[in-house]
């Protein structure tokens, strides 16, 4: 009734004029997904605008560009589908699933590049259990996906199924309210805050407030985030596994009656202030490149996800680590104070002289430890590092001097045992040295024969070659970039070689000696 | 990065908010404190493994002399101090008070031996670090006296028919009590028993005014007595042998010669064997040393500090072939 109406006062109207309405991408996008790709993420874009919107905006962040084959996944014919059975709407998605796999593995061209377009109404068919496996076989080899059309149950469908089909780490951004499921979803969620409200961000992990930051968050923070925590854990292990040994070893020599060598105060502050600051410095402000390299060098980024900084053999080797100090310093004390005389007075060492002096062994040993480890070193690191060091001696120093009701057996025994007498301070030298040589060696071989990437870097730019040699600074960069197939390098790196295909067309023509020209394209 | 302050004149610039780019604070947020980032070069890993080779290896050498300066003659005196006929059953010989405990050894010197001369008695298979053991005692008491109520931790060795034992626990209860008396040809050496205790214990862990009262009563004999008109911080025998030891192989010191020993002297020595170490298989040793500037005679230290520089010599030169052969 409505429609014969309008179609009665729509008549004889002239155009005046047209609007548009320019919903821009925000600025930095486009820099932001190559870089991402570069550093070897893939990316999928999951939208509630219709396909043709969704491809444009794909060609405008270069997730798309000219000669990628597209593959559309679409339900012909919506009338259609009410009169077909579910089943075989199912078959014919399945059918163009099938046939689009198969062109992709028959492609012989390393640098084509595919890219999967798939709209809501399909996706509900294609993310049933029976279909979704082949769906994501199919999804996973395009360079990129985009999906239209979705619903927020399916933004987080999708997530889900990347996510256990896959078995990486997935990273979802939004920043609207239909996000909200699929950033909850993923591994990561990062909500982006500002024009569409503040829900995207509550349900977030992260939030940002440009998508543009995303680059910044993940390959620099990131990359520093997961070295850090890598390198703080095993270091942990490390110190307590070196202190807590010595422990067990002197049971053996106690008859296993549980007497610890060390006064308790001691043992107290061991994790408290002693050695706990400089891990914390360590975790928080260990850069192995700065931000700018990081920047630079997206391919970095893949030590994350390789997992290179945490396998098992970097752990059992730092374990291995703790079970050889603490050996050291143990065998070493033991044998030093056997029992003859430590001091020019004939006085023979108790179990107060020992104890403190396998206490300052493995307060020294560890935190020049921590100091080789280290590549980035503030005033911060400094003053925790050796400030434990001078803290662990300022302890010993006060405590003798509170009255023995407090301090038992360490009354005063830096100041009168131990500090006048010459072996103790040899003692200490010998096992710090003794302790960290191996690990000294160990690093020092590493980087001379084996070197790994952020090694390269950190010698380039302390001899500061980057600045003499731009040229190689420039080859190196191009190097460490991942192969990528998106962003609009990969669109320039694709026009290249269009052009030297042109290029090379041309040559082989003007050979002949009749020459036509070749059709341009 | 700066972001300017000046005045949003749109709504639709964002409101900015003066930043002090240079501040210490904006640096330490931004992660951008100024840094030193050393790298291994192979020049500086072959010269610190050279240095420390250089420097281990005259402090191992000199450390090594120090310590083969020392002289030391250690006797074994348990089994011989036994008489024959007590040979199978020594426990019930050193617990039999009626009999004669009194025993002579022979000790010959090999090098000179300067003076002071340090007289130790050793102790093997004797836990003193057992935990038990250590805690059994109480510095309170050491400290106060009869006025102190802080004994609990002494038990069992707390009191004695009802009277409570100064000093009491374990520690005290076990002193040693072996005597020795050293003669040279015809005259007897005089050995100084003072100030072989650390001054911080005899002034500040032993009380002055606290005496022995009701020790070692009981039926259990354990060690030796104590002389109950002499206060605590003057029983240095005691002070020595309440810091437990951290092995069960140790030595304590008895007191000190302050004569020379010529080379091929004669010692005898007059001990008494009092200290029962058979019921648990410990052994008693008679220990005479002099001392260096690093303490008595162990060369082990020395021998650590040539090693640990000798390898790092050897790691350097290893490094630096690697690296002539190897370049990168």
């Amino acid at each position: 009734m409505l429609e014969l109406v309008a179609d009665m006062m729509e008549k004889d109207l002239i155009l005046i004029g047209a609007t548009a309405v320019e919903d821009k991408l925000q600025k930095g996008v486009p820099q932001c997904i190559d870089k991402l790709a570069q550093a070897g993420l893939k990316i999928w874009v999951l939208t509630g605008d219709k396909m043709e919107t969704a491809i444009n905006i794909g060609f405008s962040c270069s997730l798309l560009r000219q000669g990628m084959k597209q593959i559309c996944i679409t339900v012909m014919n919506s009338d259609a589908v009410a009169q077909e059975s579910k089943q075989a709407v199912k078959e014919n998605i399945s059918m163009q699933i099938t046939d689009a796999s198969q062109m992709v593995k028959l492609e012989k061209d390393p640098h084509a590049a595919f890219a999967l377009i798939i709209d809501g109404k399909t996706l509900s068919y294609a993310l049933e259990d029976d279909m979704k496996h082949q769906f994501l076989a199919l999804a996973v080899v395009c360079a990129s996906v985009i999906c239209c059309r979705v619903s927020p149950k399916q933004k987080a469908l999708v997530t889900r199924l990347v996510k256990e089909g896959t078995g990486k780490t997935t990273l979802a951004i939004g920043d609207g309210a239909n996000d909200v499921g699929m950033i909850q979803e993923a591994d990561i969620g990062v909500g982006i805050s500002g024009v569409e409200g503040m829900q995207a961000v509550m349900a977030s992990d992260f939030s940002i407030s440009q998508f543009r930051f995303l680059e910044r968050l993940l390959v620099v923070h990131g990359h520093w985030c997961y070295k850090r925590i890598a390198q703080m854990i095993c270091y942990f292990f490390y110190k307590n596994i070196a202190f807590g040994l010595t422990l067990f070893y002197f049971e053996a020599f106690t008859a296993f009656s549980g007497q610890s060598v060390y006064n308790d105060w001691y043992m107290l502050l061991f994790n408290v202030i002693l050695t706990s600051l400089p891990v914390i410095s360590l975790g928080v402000f260990e850069q192995d490149v700065s931000s700018e390299v990081c920047l630079q060098f997206p391919a970095l980024y893949q030590q994350g996800p390789k997992n290179l900084f945490f396998d098992w053999y970097r752990i059992l080797g730092w374990m291995g680590n703790g079970l050889y100090t603490s050996l050291v310093i143990f065998i070493l004390n033991i044998m030093i104070f056997y029992n003859q005389a430590f001091r020019a007075e004939g006085q023979t060492a108790d179990m107060a002289a020992m104890g403190a002096t396998m206490f300052s062994c493995i307060i020294t040993a560890v935190n020049c430890q921590i100091a080789l480890t280290m590549s980035h070193f503030t005033w911060i690191q400094h003053l925790f590092v050796w400030g434990s060091v001078t803290t662990w001696y300022l302890f010993l120093l006060l405590f003798g001097m509170l009255p023995p009701y407090y301090s038992e057996d360490a009354h005063k025994i830096l100041v009168e045992a131990l500090g006048p007498a010459p072996i103790y301070w040899c003692t200490i030298l010998l096992v710090t040295v003794a302790c960290n040589l191996p690990y000294l060696a160990h690093i020092s071989f590493q980087r001379c024969f084996n070197p790994m990437d952020h090694h390269i870097i950190q010698e380039i730019k302390y001899y500061k070659k980057d600045v003499e040699d731009q040229h190689m600074w420039r080859r190196e960069r191009s190097k460490a970039r991942q192969e990528t197939k998106i962003g609009f390098t990969a669109r320039v790196d694709a026009k290249i070689r269009q052009l030297k295909g042109k290029l090379q067309r041309k040559s082989s023509t003007l050979i002949l000696p009749n020459c036509m020209p070749s059709p341009c394209q | 990065m700066e972001i300017a302050s000046g005045p949003s004149t749109d709504s639709s610039a964002a409101r900015t908010i003066p930043i002090d780019s240079s501040s210490i604070l904006y640096e330490f947020k931004q992660q951008n404190l100024p840094a030193c980032k050393p790298v291994l070069k192979p020049s500086y890993v072959i010269t610190t493994f050279l240095l420390l080779g250089f420097i281990f290896l005259p402090i191992g050498l000199t450390t090594l002399c120090a310590s083969r300066t020392v002289v030391e003659i250690v006797d074994r005196y348990d089994s011989e101090c036994v008489p024959g006929a007590f040979r199978g059953n020594k426990v019930s010989f050193i617990k039999d008070s009626s009999l004669p405990k009194n025993c002579s050894r022979i000790l010959k010197v090999r090098k000179h031996m300067k003076a002071p001369i340090y007289i130790y008695y050793q102790l093997d298979n004797y836990y003193q670090n057992h935990r038990r053991y250590v805690k059994s005692k109480s510095d309170q008491q050491l400290l106060h006296g009869l006025n102190s109520s802080n004994t609990g931790s002494c038990e069992p060795e707390e009191s004695n028919n009802g009277l409570p034992v100064v000093p009491c626990g374990l520690i005290a209860w076990s002193l040693f009590n072996d005597t020795y008396t050293l003669i040279r040809g015809t005259k007897k050496l005089s050995i100084n028993r003072k100030n072989i205790a650390w001054k911080s214990d005899r002034d500040s862990k032993f009380g002055k005014q606290v005496y022995p009262h009701n020790f070692q009563n009981g039926t259990l004999i354990g060690g030796g007595k104590l002389d109950p008109n002499i206060p605590l911080s003057d029983q240095e025998d005691l002070i020595v042998w309440m810091r437990t030891a951290a092995f069960p192989s140790f030595r304590k010191l008895y007191g000190r010669i302050e004569e020379d020993l010529k080379a091929d002297d004669v010692i005898v020595v007059h001990l008494m064997n009092n200290y029962n170490t058979y019921s648990f298989g410990g052994k008693k040793k008679l220990v005479l040393s002099t001392s260096s500037w690093l303490g008595g005679r162990n060369d082990f230290l020395g021998v650590a500090y040539i090693s640990v520089g000798g390898s790092s010599i050897i790691l350097s030169i290893v490094f630096l072939l690697f690296h002539i052969k190897i370049p990168r």
